[in-house]
This record gives C-alpha cells, structure tokens and sequence, in this order.
C-alpha cells in the first residue's frame, strides 16, 4: 500500500509540472498567435514580410504600462480591476492599430509598385524606427506591470495542485474570442470578402471596385490592434517589458504564421500554440537556455519539409 | 493586354530615368562615364591618401577608415547574394560572425579551456584566414544547399532565423570554449613568424589592399558567365534554367562566395578588436550592411563601396557632438533643396522657418524667461548662432524633449501626406520642430539618434530612390 | 532515319486534370512542324514536358536519348531551346547580356578562372562575344549596333519575341520550340515572321516545332501540322489535309454539327 502512495505522489508531482508547463505554452501560444495572425494578415494582402509587427506588440504593452501607472500604479489602483483590463485593451488596440495604420500610410502605401526589397528594408527601418524612439522617449530599463499586485495569485483556481493563475484564463478567453470574431469578420462580412480579394489579386480587386487602400488600411488596423492587445497580455501574465522584447516575440510570431501556412486563419492560430508548447516544454524539460533555439530548429525544419507551411497551399506557378 | 501596360510603364520610366537632373542625375552620370580600372585607382589613391594625411594625427581616424573598408568589403560580399543573385539572405551576419569565431578559436586560449596564460593556439595569419575561409566557405555551401527548398521570403525568414541562431549557439553552445556572453578577447593579431600587424593603422591597410583585390576580382566575375548567370537568376530563375544555367548549382555558389568575402571581413574584424563577443553580431550588424548595400545601390560594386562609406562615416559622425550637428544639418538643407522647388520657394521657405524660429522664440521669451533658458545641445558655433532661435527651458528637460520628438513625427507623416502649397507651409514648422527637438532632445542621446538615423536613411532611400546612389532602376514583372 | 524528337506514350496529369493524354508524335530532323489547338489543349504543357519543366508520363527521346529524369538545363544543354508563351526574358540585363547568358551551358571557365582571366575564360569569353553578335545579327539592324547595351525592358514587345529566339538560338540548339511566337503581332509582322523561322532553319540548320493558336500565315512554311485536343493529338498531317479534317474543325466548335462553313473563319489565311 505504503509503496503504491508514494508512487501515485510522484506520478502528479510529474503531472503538476506537465500540466503547469501545458498552461504556460498555450498562453505563450495564444499570445503568438495572435501576434501572427497580424503578420499573415499583413502578408496576404501586400506579400510584405512587416518585420515592424513585433515591435507594435511591444508598443502595446508601453501602452498597457502606462495605463496602469495612470492609474496609480499597480499597487494603488484607483479604478476596479476589470475596467482597468478593458481599458488597457481598448486604448492598446487603438493607439496600436492607429500607429500600424500611419505606418502603412507613410511608409507601406508609397511602395506598393515598387521592387519586392524595398517595403521589405523600409520595414527594417521602421523596426529600428519603433524600438529605439522607445529607447529614447523611456529609457531602455526592463520595466514591470507587476499585475500579481492587482490580479493576486491568490484567486487563481486550484486544481489538484495545479494552478491556473486568473491572467492566464484572461488571455486565452480574449485570444480565443479575438480569433473567432477574426474569423468571422474575414468570413462573413463586406471588408472580409474585400481582404480576400485584394489578397489573391490587387488589381482585379481594384478594378472590380473594391476600394483597395482602404481595405489594406483596414487589415493594418486589426492586425495591428490586435498585436497591441497581445502586448498588454503579455505584460499582464509575463511582467517584464522593455523595449527590445518585440523583435523576438515577432520572430516567433511569424514563425508561428509560417508553420501554420502563412495567410491562413486557423493556421496561425495552431502555429501560435504549437511555437509556445515547444518553447515552454522545451524550457522546463530541457533546457531554458536552448529553447530558442529549438524553436529555430523547429521552424527551420518545417520550413524545409514543407515550404508553405502545415495548412498553407503550394503557390502555382504557371509557365 | 498587360505586356502592352508593362511597355508604357518601362517606356517612361525609362524617361524619368533620362530627365534625372540635378546631383543625383550627375551621379548617375558619373558613375556611367567613369571606367573600370580608373575607378579602381581612384579608390586606392582616396585610402592612400585618407591613410597618409590624417590617420597619423588621429587614433579615431584611424578606426574609422578600417569600419569603412570593413563594411565595404561587407557590403560587397551582401551584394554578390543579394545585389546579383536575388537572394534574399537575411543571414549573412553568420558568416561574418563565423568567420570571425573561427578566427579567434585559433588565435586565443580557447582551445587551452584553460586559464589565460596557458593554452590555446595562435596560428599565424596564412593559416588562420584560410581555416577560416574554407570552413565558413563550407557553411555556406551548406546553407546554399538547404536555401536551394526555398524561394523569396521564405528564404528571407529562414536565414534571418539562422542569423539568429548564430548568436543563439555562440552565446549558449560550449562556454567553456566559445566564451558564452563574456566572448573571446585577447585574441593575438595578424601574424607571420614574428611580424605582426600591431596598429589599427596596420589594419587599415591590410583591408584596404584586400578591399581593392576583392572590387577587381568581383568586377571580372560580374561580367563573366558566373555573374550573368547569376543576374539572370535574379530576373527569372525559370528562365535561367531552361537557358542552360544550373539555377541551383549557381545560386549555392552565390551563397558561398558571400559566405567567404564576409569570412575574410570576420577575421579583420576579430583581429583588429582582438576580441569577438556575440553581440557584434546582431540583427542591428545585420541591418547596418543592409543599409550600406541598399544606400550605395544593389547590384553595384562601386554602390556597395559607397554605401560602406557613407553610412560608416554617418554613424562616425554622430558620435561626436559637433559632427552630428554638422550630419543633421547637412541633411536637412540637402532635402529642402531636393524636394523644395522652384528656387523662389525655397528661399521663401527658408526665410519663413528663420523668421519663424526668431519670433516663436520671442514670443514664447516674453511669456516665460526659464522657457528659453535652456542652451542647445550643439556645441561649437552652432549653439552660438542657435541660442536665440530655438526654444530649450531651462535644465532641458526630458519631457519637453520627448514631446517635440513626438511631435516632429506626427508633422513628418503630416507633411508627407499634404501637397502643394500646404505642405509648403506646412514644413515651416515641421523644419523648426525638428530643429527644437534635436537640440533639446536628440544631441543627448547620440547613440540612440544613430539607430534611429540609421532606420530613417533606410526608410526615405527606400521612397526617394529604391535602387539606391549607384544603382540602376529594375523592373519587376511578376 | 531516325526522328529527332520523339514522345512515347506521354501523360501528365495536374491534380485531377489530365493535360496530355497518352501522347504520341514524332519531329524529323530539319522539319518544321507546327502544333496547333484550342486553349487548354496541353500545347504549353507539351513544350513544358520536353524542357523538362514538368515530369511526364511515358518516354521522350532527343536524337535517340532519353530526357526523362533530366533537369531543363541538361536538356537545353543537349540542344533542345525554347522560347515562353508570356516573354521570360531577363529584363534588366542588356539585349547582348541576355543572348550571353544563355552560352553558360557551352562554357566551361570556373569561377577561380575567370576572376583572373586565365586563358580559357579569356578564350570563352571572345568566343560568347562573337556568338552572340552573330545570333543577334540574324535579326538585321533591331537588335544591334547601340541596342546592344539598352537593358531588355526598354524593347518593344515584337522586339522582345525576337531577343527570345535570339537567346534561345544561343544556347545552340539543334531544336527550337517556339511557344506562339506570332502572339500579339499583326498581319505584316507575321508575314516576316514566316520569313524569319524559314531563314533560322536554314542559316542555323534547326528543327523548328511551334506552336499556333489556329492555323494561320506561318503555317504555310510548316511540313506537318499537328493538332491537340484536350492533352490528345486528334490530327496529324499536311498543312492543307488538315485544315479539311473534319474532327479538327468539330474540335474548334464543340460537337454541334454542320459547323463546315463557320469553321472557315478559324482556319482561314491558307486558301
Ligand atoms: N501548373 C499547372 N497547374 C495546374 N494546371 C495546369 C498547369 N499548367 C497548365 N495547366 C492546365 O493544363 C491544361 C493545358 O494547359 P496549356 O497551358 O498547356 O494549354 P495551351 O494549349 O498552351 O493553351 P493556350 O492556347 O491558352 O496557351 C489547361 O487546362 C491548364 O489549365
Ligand atoms: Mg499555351
């Protein structure tokens, strides 16, 4: 009996780390997901890689920051916590799917004939651009929402000894949400059927009357809004910002759209998860020093396998 | 009916091409008149000259002269990938890093895993620079094969994600060998028997010399049957093939002689900082040869060369306060006189932002003396000539600072987005804000202004003149 | 003799469609045999498949060797040449460049060689110079003299057809497929364009296969018409029996019958 016990112990301590490293990954994931449906988005309808996405998440989450400091800082709110949420959200959607949008009208919209390089480096600009005014206007210190002051641990929900700390149901429930009106409005509405068209030909678009700057103005809004919200996420479940967290979380964002097939909906939603379960199990059961460059191994390794992704079509080439 | 739009289109671009006036038309000209081997000489005569006359005055000159050469021959190496082949290869900054890693594994203690003094290996620089060659050589080779699955941006994103598992692996695979973060330093420098290169200066020269070779070499390549087959693979790669070209087996060559010019760039770089860390290899590195291969113009040996140039010596310059005044202000009135015509207008413009400055400045005085009591960040005459034009209060402080900069960007996309005679009026003020904020903001944190300097020269050279200073205009037919 | 070209039992299909259906058809040394059928019929898909482009089905033979399995650039290399139905020239290359290019598989100077223009690379390069001036001044003064160095993009669309035979005849080919190399051209253009397929046969000493929307001028100087439907050849024959075959004719207007008279429209210019 004695011997059966400690068996069964030892077996959900490993089913605690499991279960706890599953629940940080499809945070992780929904917050890349998220991330890369902005890219996929961006990319359907301008085939232009916008390496200055991440850095708009980056961007959302100084907004989210200063939204609680606003406030009276996470220690000393003087707003109920849920408002202060939705307010964070809000306002980083907005002001970042403003700032996607004046970014394609000035930088994007000029190029749009010109040679495949160049909206490709004027992103690297843009990019460079983005984190280092952000640099300048707030320092390059590591800053921190330090939301367990507000969101306290303590209401997390406990579940044979697993927690689910109340932030991590926050995200997936907006992520999973933020995904399926996408999904929605790119299925089922006007402005939908306007991206797709402008995704697969530009120009037959145009001249069917699809109203094509405003449609690409439109994507750049969501996407971009909605790596804003995933910047405030972020801060909440994770803590730390600074201005260099976006280059990263971008790259493996786009990793995510590309393993899932870039341009496809359900595709980067899947590559977001699957990009957070490998890094976050590749930290705890590996190894935390390698688990980037396993993520990179990953997407090396699917990318050769299958160029256009798991869910993407093969790109036909007529001659 | 399209090929017919795609002949008009070409037809006038091809005019837009002739009516280029102006320095940029003259450039152009230059750059079509002056011919190969004249070119060649005057470049070594410019490095011969620059080495003599100033760098024995100036350590900081001399520094600046091997970065120059350093990211020229970058540039060159970039552009056989990029410029020629169209290949899009955003981990280019692996093989300088390798390059430079391998350098230091046989020019250090590493191999010895030992404290400082003992240990190691310290080969002399005929074997350390071929070691190097051919095994980063090897590596692209290597990644040439992989890259021959992928085209366009699923090139680009693959070998971005190799350029960052470069750092990845050197900062975290074999501290004990490779140094983790703290790099490897106190590398010994060129050497053969008991000759060594000991000075930056002696650098200079090693590169500038190994500069000229590699334009002469590459020059033959271009016009040889390697170089058209590689800018036919750029054009169409389909084509390519069908007209007897072996698209994989050039584009994998491509890879690989990038791979070795930014081999021998690494192991100047190693040696002369006589450290490498994994840092010196990031994407801003990365972005920065970008920035000289696309300023000097794609596809262009003597664009490259003048990228490496001009974006070396910027990033020089603003480094020191009075240089960065000298850049900042050298731009601005570059761009007035590019994009403000006829003469009459820019005068009147011109007029307008003093008049403008003067009496803001006035106003802005009477109201509240601590407002203006602040000096421009300029130092030299500048801040003399400035002192009453812009407004800095007093202490400048960061708030104000941030705010103008804010504000300048909002009146930037403003002013890009109006035409005519508004937008006329409006870089009035735009101009003088940016002016404001460079004094109360920007001269204090030089190093930030490069970066954001930097993504800004990419950025307006991609609108203005995507093909860069020396490149020619393409045409892209998809 | 033995036929130059040869297609056994060829058959590709795309995902569900069957673009060539069991195809058989031969091409004599020095003929000029033209392919002609309605759109989607598999002629591209046809020149796609001897180049190399796609993988077919069944057995090509070029001059007796097999070129299934083989990369388009060894099948070029081995002297069969092609032109694209939509231009494929490399535009921001210059005209002389462009023909230049196309030598690559006949020369051998390796990279190391020609960075210090060792003999051989200097030997091939006068010898690519001198190619490719005699290939262009095959098409008289419209591509030389200073067209030379204008990049291709700056050509006129006929122009541009031309520079693609150029490029392709650089290659040096001993068989030339043109993809409707008429498309796009009005009547005088295509009288010379006759005139200049007979002219490259004869100077150059090529079979020439092309490919034609319908029967028209040019098909007067063919010695074989061949006709495609639906990835099948339906007819094989001379210029004039085949512009009378009655499945030719249903082929162009549907099954519908008594299409006689109205077919006379579509096959017209050889009376
Ligand atoms: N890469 C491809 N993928 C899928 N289907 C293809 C592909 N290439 C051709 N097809 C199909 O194969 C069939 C034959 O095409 P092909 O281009 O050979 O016709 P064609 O006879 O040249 O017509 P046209 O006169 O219009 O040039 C068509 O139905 C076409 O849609
Ligand atoms: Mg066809």
């Amino acid at each position: 009996m004695g011997g059966g016990g400690a068996f069964s112990v030892a077996c959900t301590a490993q089913m605690q780390i499991f279960i706890q490293t599953l629940v940080t990954g499809i945070v992780t994931g929904c917050l890349y997901a998220l991330i890369a449906l902005g890219y996929s988005m961006v990319y359907g309808v301008l085939k232009l890689l916008n390496f200055a996405h991440g850095d708009l998440y980056m961007v959302g989450a100084f907004i989210g920051y200063f939204a609680i400091q606003w406030f009276g800082g996470a220690t000393a709110l003087i707003i109920p916590v849920p408002l202060l949420i939705i307010f964070m959200m809000v306002v980083a959607g907005l002001g970042v799917g403003a700032l996607g949008v004046a970014i394609e009208r000035f930088a994007y919209r000029p190029l749009r004939n010109a040679p495949r390089i160049a909206p490709l480096i004027t992103a690297l600009g843009i990019s460079f651009i983005l984190e280092d005014s952000v640099l300048l206007l707030f320092g390059g210190f590591t800053r921190n929402y330090n939301a367990p002051a507000f969101l306290p641990f303590r209401q997390s929900i406990h579940i044979d000894g697993v927690n689910i700390w109340s932030v991590q149901i926050i995200v997936v429930v907006v992520s999973v949400v933020m995904m399926f009106g996408l999904r929605e409005l790119v299925n089922r509405t006007l402005f939908g059927k306007s991206m797709r068209a402008v995704a697969s030909d530009r120009e037959a678009a145009e001249m069917l009357g699809v109203n094509v700057d405003r449609t690409i103005a439109m994507t750049f809004f969501i996407g971009s809004a909605m790596a804003g919200v995933a910047g405030v996420m972020s801060g909440l479940a994770f803590g730390q910002i600074s201005n260099i967290i976006g280059f990263l979380a971008g790259l493996k964002a786009f990793t995510a759209a590309v393993v899932g097939g870039i341009g496809s909906i359900p595709g980067a939603m899947i590559g977001g998860l699957v990009i957070g379960l490998c890094e976050s199990f590749s930290s705890s059961y590996i190894s935390s020093q390698y688990s980037d460059l396993i993520v990179f191994a990953l997407l090396i390794a699917t990318m050769l396998v299958r160029p256009q992704g798991v869910f993407g079509q093969p790109p036909l080439q007529k001659v | 009916m399209a090929p017919i739009g795609v002949d008009e289109w070409v037809a006038r671009s091809g005019d837009r091409r002739e009516q280029n006036s102006g320095w940029r038309g003259l450039l152009a000209r230059l750059d079509s008149r002056v011919g190969w081997w004249p070119r060649l000489v005057l470049v070594g005569l410019f490095a011969l000259v620059y080495g003599k006359l100033l760098v024995g005055s100036n350590i900081n000159y001399a520094q600046t002269g091997f970065n120059v050469v350093l990211y020229a021959i970058l540039a060159l190496g970039l552009n056989i990938v990029v410029g020629w082949a169209g290949l899009l290869d955003l981990g280019y900054i692996a093989f300088f890093g390798a390059g430079a890693y391998i350098y230091a594994l046989f020019s250090s203690h590493a191999f010895g895993n030992l404290p400082l003094s003992t240990g190691g290996v310290q080969l002399p620089v005929v074997a350390t620079i071929p070691i190097a060659v051919v095994g980063v050589g090897i590596l692209g080779l290597v990644i040439g094969l992989v890259a021959l699955r992928l085209s366009g941006d699923y090139l680009a994103i693959v070998t971005l994600f190799v350029g960052q598992a470069f750092a990845e692996a050197v900062n975290n695979v074999a501290p004990g060998t490779l140094g983790g973060a703290n790099g490897l330093f106190g590398l010994k420098g060129f050497h053969v028997g008991s000759a060594m290169i000991g000075s930056t200066l002696g650098y200079y020269w090693f590169a500038v010399i190994v500069l000229l070779i590699l334009m002469a070499f590459l020059h033959l390549l271009d016009t040889s049957r390697t170089g058209r087959a590689w800018r036919a693979l750029r054009d169409d790669p389909l084509a390519a093939e069908v007209m007897t070209i072996p698209v994989n087996k050039v584009k994998v060559m491509a890879f690989t002689f990038g791979a070795i010019v930014a081999a021998l760039a690494g192991t100047m770089f190693a040696a002369q900082q006589s450290s490498v860390f994994s840092t010196n290899f990031s994407a801003q590195t990365l972005i920065l040869i970008y920035a000289c291969l696309v300023l000097g113009g794609a596809g262009s040996i003597a664009g490259a060369v003048l990228g490496g140039v001009v974006v070396t010596v910027s990033q020089q310059l603003l480094s020191s306060p009075i240089d960065s005044a000298y850049l900042f202000y050298g731009i601005l009135v570059i761009v007035l006189v590019a994009r403000v015509r006829p003469w009459r207008h820019l005068a009147a413009v011109v007029a307008a932002i003093v008049g403008f400055g003067f009496g803001v400045h006035a106003i802005v005085g009477a109201i509240s003396h601590r407002a203006i009591a602040g000096s421009p960040g300029s130092s030299g005459w500048f801040a003399g000539a400035l002192r009453h034009f812009v407004i800095v209060p007093a202490g400048s402080p960061l708030t104000y600072g941030n705010l103008l900069y804010v504000a300048m960007i909002c009146m930037i996309i403003g002013v890009v987005q109006l035409k005519g005679i508004r937008r006329l009026v409006a870089v009035v003020p735009t101009v003088y804000v940016a002016i404001c904020c460079w004094e109360a903001r920007l001269t204090l944190d030089p190093g930030i202004t490069a970066q954001i300097m930097i993504g800004a020269i990419l950025i307006v050279t991609m609108a203005a003149r995507p093909e860069g200073l020396l490149g020619t205009r393409r045409v892209e037919v998809l | 003799m033995a036929p130059l070209l040869e297609l056994d039992q060829v058959s590709l299909s795309f995902g569900g469609l069957r673009a060539l259906h069991s195809l058989d058809m031969h091409v004599d040394e020095n003929e000029i045999v033209s392919v002609i059928g309605p759109n989607g019929a598999g002629k591209t898909t046809l020149f796609n498949v001897i180049t190399g482009i796609y993988q077919p089905a069944g057995d090509i033979r070029f001059d007796g060797k097999s070129l299934i399995g083989r990369s388009p650039h060894r099948i070029t290399g081995m002297g069969v040449a092609r032109t694209f139905q939509s231009l494929r020239l490399f535009l921001n290359m210059t005209v002389k460049e462009n023909v230049k290019a196309a030598t690559y598989g006949g020369t051998r100077a390796t990279p190391i060689e020609s960075m210090l223009r060792l003999p051989r690379a200097r030997r091939e390069e006068r010898e690519v110079e001198a190619r490719a001036e005699d290939v262009l001044g095959f098409f008289g003064q419209r591509l030389q003299g200073y067209r030379f160095d204008q990049p291709a993009y700056v050509l006129s669309y006929a122009n541009r057809r031309r520079l693609e035979i150029a490029r392709a005849m650089a290659t040096g080919a001993r068989m030339l497929l043109l993809d409707e190399p008429a498309a796009g051209m009005n009547p005088p253009e295509k009288l010379a364009l006759r005139e200049l397929i007979r002219g490259l046969r004869e100077r150059f000493d090529v079979t020439i296969l092309l490919i034609e929307h319908h029967m028209d001028v040019e098909s007067e100087l063919c010695d074989i018409v061949t006709v495609l439907d639906n990835g099948k050849v339906i007819a094989e024959g001379k210029p004039a029996e085949i512009s009378r075959d009655p499945k030719v004719i249903v082929a162009y207007l549907g099954s519908g019958g008594g299409a006689g008279e109205a077919a006379e429209p579509l096959l017209a210019g050889l009376e």
